[in-house]
């Protein structure tokens, strides 16, 4: 695992909120680095700061203090804007719940990061073909999100996290309001993507089931790593 | 639904715009429609020095030339020849300083209509003699009615003070109560009798055909009877000219009030609609949306929302407006006293105001565009990551 490139490296990240009342130490002097083609999981209890730490990572969130390392590019460096169009490149979101923009359809919501990205018609067009296919919903490219079941929106925010063609996904809590079914059926996909497309996930979980089909487990408490373990003999099963 | 609200706002503000400036428009109208028909007529000719004092003596000389000059222009629809004097009203209960005005009845009708503002009395008979139409608010002041009698004590040609007793055929009243107070009517002969003329007069009131040959008319007047002064109505009511354009300036200011009542909903709808998609503007940001990017979304939004009310506005505006231009409006709720003081018809046919339409939309529209900015300018404030928790 060492050999790998490194995607994530992330140094002695902290975040403290309410630093002048109370202080609260979300992510507590943390390292982790994750290389290319990992498919991890960020699991701890709630409070112990998970989606601290990703949106982070993902610089939706500005760290008070460490280095974090995208592609050998440090993003505390960046500016504002920089920022918001490195994450626009390089990093595929999806969110816990209400992912997608209700107004537009399943495909519009896709082909939107791809627009900001300014691809043309015919790209976007075969782009969408392909991710619609891959998560297996190429008969509701035209239906609104409150027409599709809360997995099918999840898929369609994994669709749509692909689209700008990232190295890696941050997932924050991806299943958390799926059925165990759904939830399988979007993992089944996420790992589909990480072993054909060598797309590197790094999602947060309190769901067992979605553990175990982790090759590597990160567990956070009280903001700080406090194990990290990879489950070989369980990927080598798969 | 915020999106409905939004455009109905505009909708709403645009039409309560046009809907002010229609008002007024058609009060203007109606006021300027009095002044010509009922009260000045559209031009009236006097001998040059008559204006200064009322002096009877200053008649129109030459009546045949001028009434020969006037035959000759076919604009011309009617006209009303009237002597006309300045003296006192006597009743054995007080006095009041009054306009007499010696008219030809039959003539009248065609030009200030009298007939039709009579309230009480029979109007003028064919042979009584020394019959006069006072004003309602005159009469209620003075305590008269129609068989009352009174006198009228005046200065003649010649200077001496001469006095008539007149008995009182009909009360009127006009929409414009201050001239009721002043102006008292008698027919010609009696009072040209007491000032010691025959068949002359002082005045002649013309009607024309078309408020557009106004100018035209005058001035054809003005060549062809030098010696005479010519006068339209604008001339002769500079005031109302005046009200004319102060009307509009306030007719604006309302409508700024109007806009700003429309900002106000505007930005709190906005700024309500952002709140409640904070997490999808948040998600948007997160994924990578540029905030000029959101900023221009919203701005487009507002811009499609006042595209689809302004329609809606116009629509409603011409609508409403047609239909009151044909019924009438009755504002006496207003009360009639006030609007009658100032000389306005408490019947309003509003008028849509077409020549104003594109300055008002361009008001509307720049509102609407302005009072999403700040809502706008908020949306761009959200942390991705804290929009997101919510
Ligand atoms: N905006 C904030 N202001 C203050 N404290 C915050 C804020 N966001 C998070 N925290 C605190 O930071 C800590 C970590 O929160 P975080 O949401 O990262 O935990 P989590 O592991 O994602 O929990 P969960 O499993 O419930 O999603 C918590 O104690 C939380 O109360
Ligand atoms: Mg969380």
């Amino acid at each position: 695992m060492t050999n790998g490139k490194a995607i994530i490296d992330a140094h002695n990240i902290s975040k403290i909120y309410n630093a002048d009342t109370i202080p609260v130490y979300a992510v507590n002097n943390v390292h982790l680095h994750i290389e290319e083609g990992e498919f991890t999981a960020l699991v701890g209890p709630s409070g112990s700061g998970k989606t601290t730490l990703l949106n982070l990572i993902g610089g939706l969130d500005k760290a008070d203090a460490g280095n974090i390392y995208i592609n050998n590019i440090d993003i505390t460096k960046l500016s504002a804007g920089k920022l918001i169009d490195f994450r626009l490149k390089n990093i595929g979101f999806v969110f816990q719940s209400f992912n997608l923009i209700p107004v537009l359809t399943a495909k519009e919501n896709v082909e939107f990061i791809m627009l900001l990205q300014g691809a043309g018609k015919t790209e976007r067009l075969q782009r969408v073909q392909q991710l619609f296919k891959e998560i297996g919903l190429e008969d509701k490219l035209n239906s609104r999100p409150a027409e599709l079941s809360g997995g099918q929106q999840q898929r369609v925010a994994v669709a749509r996290a692909l689209a700008s063609k990232p190295r890696f996904v941050l997932a924050d809590e991806p299943t958390a309001n799926l059925d165990s079914k759904s939830a399988a059926n979007l993992l089944d996909i996420m790992e589909m993507l990480n072993k054909e497309e060598k797309i590197t996930f790094l999602f947060s979980t309190h769901d067992q089931r979605v553990i175990q089909r982790a090759r590597r487990v990160v567990t956070l408490v009280d903001g700080a790593v406090a194990e990290d373990t990879s489950n070989t003999m369980m990927n080598g099963k798969l | 639904m915020r999106s409905i609200i939004v455009m109905m706002s505009i909708a709403i503000g645009l039409f309560a715009g046009m809907a002010v400036l229609s008002l007024y428009k058609g009060m203007m109208k109606s006021r300027i429609a009095t002044v010509v028909n009922a009260e000045i007529g559209h031009i009236q000719i006097h001998d040059t020095d008559f204006k200064k004092d009322y002096e009877p003596r200053f008649f129109i000389k030459n009546a045949n030339t001028v009434l020969h000059e006037i035959q000759k222009i076919p604009e011309i629809k009617a006209i009303a020849l009237r002597s006309i004097t300045t003296g006192m009203l006597i009743t054995p209960t007080g006095s009041a300083g009054v306009k007499i005005n010696g008219i030809i009845p039959a003539q009248e009708n065609g030009v200030s209509q009298l007939k039709l503002k009579i309230k009480k009395g029979k109007g003028f008979s064919e042979k009584k003699k020394n019959e006069v139409f006072i004003g309602k608010k005159l009469a209620d002041k003075m305590k008269l009615k129609p068989g009352s009698k009174l006198v009228l004590t005046f200065t003649d040609t010649a200077g001496e003070i001469v006095s008539g007793a007149f008995r009182i055929a009909a009360i009127y009243q006009s929409d414009n109560a201050p001239l009721d107070e002043r102006n008292v009517y008698v027919k010609i002969a009696d009072l040209n009798e007491l000032l010691g003329l025959t068949d002359q007069f002082h005045e002649i009131a013309i009607i024309i055909q078309d408020d557009k040959y106004l100018a035209s008319v005058k001035k054809k007047l003005q060549q062809h009877l030098p010696q005479y002064q010519v006068d339209s109505w604008i001339d002769i009511s500079p005031e109302m000219d005046l009200m004319v354009k102060t009307t509009d300036q306030y007719s604006y200011i309302i409508i700024v009030i109007i806009m700003i009542a429309l900002a106000f909903g505007i930005i709190n709808t906005m700024l309500m609609a952002i709140l409640e998609r904070t997490r999808e503007i948040g998600m948007m940001i997160a994924l990578g949306t540029s905030r000029i990017r959101v900023f221009m979304l919203i701005l487009f939004e507002t811009f499609f929302l006042t595209a689809a009310g302004t329609p809606i506005g116009i629509f409603l505006a011409w609508g409403i407006i047609s239909y009151f231009n044909k019924r009438g409006l009755d504002l006496s709720g207003m009360g009639k006293e006030m609007m009658s003081s100032f000389g306005f018809n408490t019947l309003v046919y509003p008028e849509f105001p077409g020549e104003k339409l594109f300055g008002i939309l361009v008001i509307v529209v720049s509102t609407a565009i302005i009072s999403c900015l700040f809502p706008a300018a908020r949306a761009l404030k959200l942390k991705p990551a804290d929009a997101l928790r919510r």
